[in-house]
């Protein structure tokens, strides 16, 4: 059955017709390939845009910087503020900052951020995760005061979500919001103290 | 000898393939309009000897929706809404150094050779010893303004401000401060000590 088989294959490759077949085939093939890759390009990035990132960018951190997160149950079961501050935030009495039930805390406390290749490869690093469907609204990096700010904003049609990236030298904190209508005006206005109040909100103990 | 042609699965592909052209040129062309839109990433190196660098990004999208929830009713908001109407972008790129002599001069000529083309003209030119210099360049078509630029060069700092839209220089006077602009004192009175 194999004799027969490799006998087909050697009929097929020669003689000048019957090699005709075979070259369109192949250009089909590639230019199917060549179609398919795009309809899944376009595809992969929808499906990449539905996903909201927030632990891709704890992931990016935690390998860049070989470090682990906190992330709000843990928080709560310990009995910290920071959990009762973003559920305070998430729609409690003192609802201030976002929309009822839109936060999401991962917190790094007590690491070293100061290893790594640098703020501007973490930067990089950091934009590169989320250039698909976040848009980077404000950026700073004080790299004598080892502090770095990111803020991200996304557009989900009728809401805008923000995500927040805060490393300082010790620890570190990621924070997304979905934004209420009046704190979205005021970070569109002022970015830079907007975003801080935004991080501080969700991370501090301030009651 | 057929041609691949008269194949129907290559005919449905070649037009696959153009409908990507298609779409690839328009968004040849869109890129095309944005020619007031300046290149800061030249710039980046300096992020290494900063001891602050900020990045300010306000594309179009937000533009829109900044003029779409800002209160009409509202006189502070009422004003924003004034003010980023007709705007379709704002990029603001800042640096700041701890000593002088910390970036070089040589460092912003990949955004002034950008300011040099005839569609740019230098409308603002004030140069300090003291406080260094800034330069503001506007971009028009006619009588329809493009884009603003406003490139700061001080002794410790550099700033560089993009602005895309209708932006004149008194708009750019009322945007200081806000949208991520810091305050340059581009056409107030100087204030006396």
């Amino acid at each position: 059955m194999i004799k027969r088989a490799m006998t087909t294959v050697a009929d097929a490759s020669t003689g000048p017709t019957r090699n005709l077949i075979p070259r369109r085939r192949s250009w089909n093939i590639v230019l199917i390939g060549m179609v398919a890759f795009a309809c899944v390009s376009v595809v992969s990035s929808r499906a990449e845009a539905k996903g909201d990132n927030f632990n891709d960018v704890v992931k990016v951190i935690e390998r860049f910087y070989r470090v682990k997160h906190k992330g709000i149950p843990f928080l709560a079961r310990a009995g910290m503020k920071t959990a009762v501050t973003a559920a305070r935030i998430a729609g409690g009495s003192k609802r201030r900052l976002a929309e009822v039930g839109s936060v999401k805390v991962a917190y790094f406390e007590d690491q070293e951020f100061s290893s790594g290749n640098g703020p501007t490869a973490f930067r990089a690093a950091m934009n590169t995760a989320l250039a698909e469907s976040w848009n980077p609204l404000i950026q700073v990096m004080s790299p004598k005061d080892e502090e770095q700010v990111y803020i991200f904003l996304r557009d989900e049609g009728e809401k805008y979500k923000v995500l927040v990236i805060t490393i300082e030298r010790r620890d570190a904190s990621v924070v997304q919001v979905t934004l209420s209508p009046s704190t979205l005006k005021k970070l569109i206005q002022d970015p830079n103290d907007m975003g801080r109040a935004i991080n501080a909100e969700a991370t501090t103990d301030q009651e | 000898m057929k041609s691949l042609c008269h194949n129907p699965v290559s005919s449905l592909l070649k037009l696959a393939a153009l409908a990507i052209f298609v779409v690839l040129g328009a968004g040849a062309t869109a890129t095309a309009q944005q020619t007031a839109r300046i290149q800061t990433s030249s710039l980046d190196h300096l992020a290494v000897k900063a001891t602050q660098t900020v990045d300010v990004n306000l594309d179009e999208s937000l533009m829109q929706l900044a003029s779409k929830v800002f209160n009409s009713k509202d006189p502070d908001e009422a004003r924003a809404k004034q003010l980023v109407t007709g705007l379709k972008g704002i990029y603001v790129k800042i640096f700041e150094f701890e000593k002088e002599g910390d970036y070089s001069p040589a460092d912003l000529e990949s955004i002034r050779s950008q300011l040099r083309g005839t569609s740019w003209s230098k409308i603002v030119n004030v140069n300090s010893k003291k406080e260094g210099a800034v330069e503001v360049y506007l971009m028009s078509q006619g009588s329809q303004v493009l884009g603003l630029a406003v490139v700061a060069a001080g002794v410790k700092e550099i700033v560089v401000v993009n602005i895309l839209g209708n932006i004149d220089l008194e708009k750019l006077s009322d945007l200081e401060g806000q949208f991520g602009i810091p305050d340059l004192e581009i056409g107030k009175p100087k204030r006396k000590n």
